[in-house]
């Protein structure tokens, strides 16, 4: 059996079990539910206090009809920052750096957004193919960029998310094993290699939590076109 | 009036002991019991102490009597010593990211630790003070009813003393008016009487001079010429 950097993204089975099941449930079983108290606990407070922070940022752009999607949008953020930050820890299994997963809920979404468009406004949903102050020349070949580039969004979206996470971890195991084996060999290089590894630890916080928050407002994006 | 029927039924097969029994689940109404109306119970001020973060108080309260104060401390370093020797845990590069991402969270925790919780305790303060301003606003409009109303009430007194006054005010004006005109009349009836007076007086004055001229006429009349020889010798 070749051990490889790419086994940690295998989708974890115990005994024919697939814990990705676990691993997706997790982020719920994490935050706590608030209850039908005026004043809560401190967590409850601080949560409650995010998510209405963001779902206000969120919802700004959009009109009514986008409304509808406050709690979809929300939750997908909620879930993907959670999974995102979660993964950075030892030993863990992210599920987002599963292609499968991420394209699951890109497609659908986008194409939600789209029906939705097509539906309720087609001629402003097919406007959207043309910008503003184009030359004349220049009309088909920009209404057949368009929308090769409308769909292209879903797997833009979906490849993303999985490309960033999947390659943050794969550096960051990659740094630590070069920590692990420069280590008895070469210490002032190991902790030269280390503050690097700390450094990429930082980096891929901050990507974790910009990757979710581009996903989702990329979403609110497209359904602002439409609806 | 069939709801009073069941109500009645009901409480009179409750009462009826065990053939009653099984009929009173039917007509039992719900939430009504004490449970789903007791008080809510209190949340606790703080969570559940810690130490070093992740290990509860308790289980250093839990083996204390039995191993002291350096129990739990020798308990963890001797695990931990036992999967590393026993290499049941390895040491591998997750190692190193592990020791990474712990300084990441240990430093994110104990620098804003204390201020998301002093945040959270701002967000809780600033609905306590949205409604106790709604309570104070309440209470100082009620107040400030109260003193309205006494005011009220003081103004009722004073309105007798208000009516005595316009009482006296309208009496005065009605003295005046009668004295004035006490006076009007008084001064015409004089004027009258001395009209009369002076008319008399003149009449008097009238007959006087008359009296007096007649009597010098006569008196010049009756002086004779031999008087007025007389006189002349007598210069």
């Amino acid at each position: 059996m070749i051990v490889s950097f790419f086994d940690q993204f295998a989708s974890p089975v115990f005994l024919g079990i697939p814990l990705i099941a676990i691993a997706i449930a997790l982020p719920w079983m994490l935050y706590p539910t608030p209850s039908s108290r005026w004043v809560n606990n401190r967590l409850i407070t601080t949560q409650e206090w995010l998510i209405n922070r963001f779902t206000n940022q969120l919802m700004l752009p959009l009109n009514m009809g986008g409304h509808k999607w406050a709690l979809l949008l929300t939750s997908l953020m909620i879930f993907l920052i959670t999974t995102n930050m979660l993964g950075l820890l030892p030993y863990t299994f992210t599920p987002t750096t599963q292609l499968s997963l991420n394209l699951g809920f890109a497609v659908p979404l986008w194409l939600a957004t789209v029906i939705i468009g097509m539906r309720n406004q087609p001629t402003v949903a097919l406007g959207h193919l043309l910008p503003e102050g184009t030359p004349i020349m220049l009309i088909p070949v920009l209404i057949v960029i368009e929308t090769i580039s409308l769909f292209m969004r879903p797997l833009a979206l979906g490849v993303r998310l999985t490309a960033n996470l999947t390659a943050g971890h794969l550096l960051i195991q990659l740094i630590a094993t070069a920590v692990f084996v420069l280590l008895p060999m070469m210490p002032v290089v190991a902790i030269l290699t280390a503050a690097l590894l700390f450094m990429l630890t930082l980096l891929e916080v901050a990507v974790a939590m910009i990757q979710a928050y581009v996903f989702v407002l990329l979403l609110s994006l497209y359904l602002q076109e439409n609806v | 009036m069939l709801s009073r029927l069941v109500l009645v039924s009901g409480h009179i097969l409750k009462n009826s002991g065990s053939f009653g029994a099984c009929l009173v689940q039917a007509s039992r109404s719900f939430h009504q019991s004490s449970q789903s109306r007791a008080p809510v119970p209190p949340l606790p001020e703080k969570g559940g102490k810690v130490r070093h973060g992740i290990f509860p108080e308790e289980l250093f309260t839990l083996l204390y009597p039995k191993t002291g104060v350096t129990g739990p401390y020798m308990l963890g370093t001797g695990l931990l010593l036992y999967m590393l020797s026993k290499e049941i845990y390895v040491i591998n590069h997750e190692t190193f990211a592990a020791a990474s991402i712990g300084v990441v969270i240990i430093y994110g925790v104990k620098k804003f630790g204390p201020s998301v919780a002093a945040f959270s305790g701002i967000v809780s303060a600033d609905k306590f003070d949205v409604a106790q301003e709604v309570k104070d606003q309440a209470m100082a409009s009620l107040a400030q009813g109260i003193e309205d109303e006494k005011k009220e009430q003081w103004r009722v007194e004073g309105r007798c003393m208000l009516f005595d006054a316009k009482r006296n005010n309208v009496a005065m004006l009605l003295e005046t008016n009668y004295r004035e005109r006490l006076h009007m009349v008084t001064n015409e009836v004089k004027k009258r009487l001395d009209y009369q007076v002076e008319l008399q007086n003149l009449h008097r004055r009238m007959e006087q001079e008359h009296m007096v001229n007649w009597v010098e006429q006569s008196v010049i009349k009756s002086i004779t010429p031999q008087q007025v020889q007389g006189i002349w010798s007598l210069h």
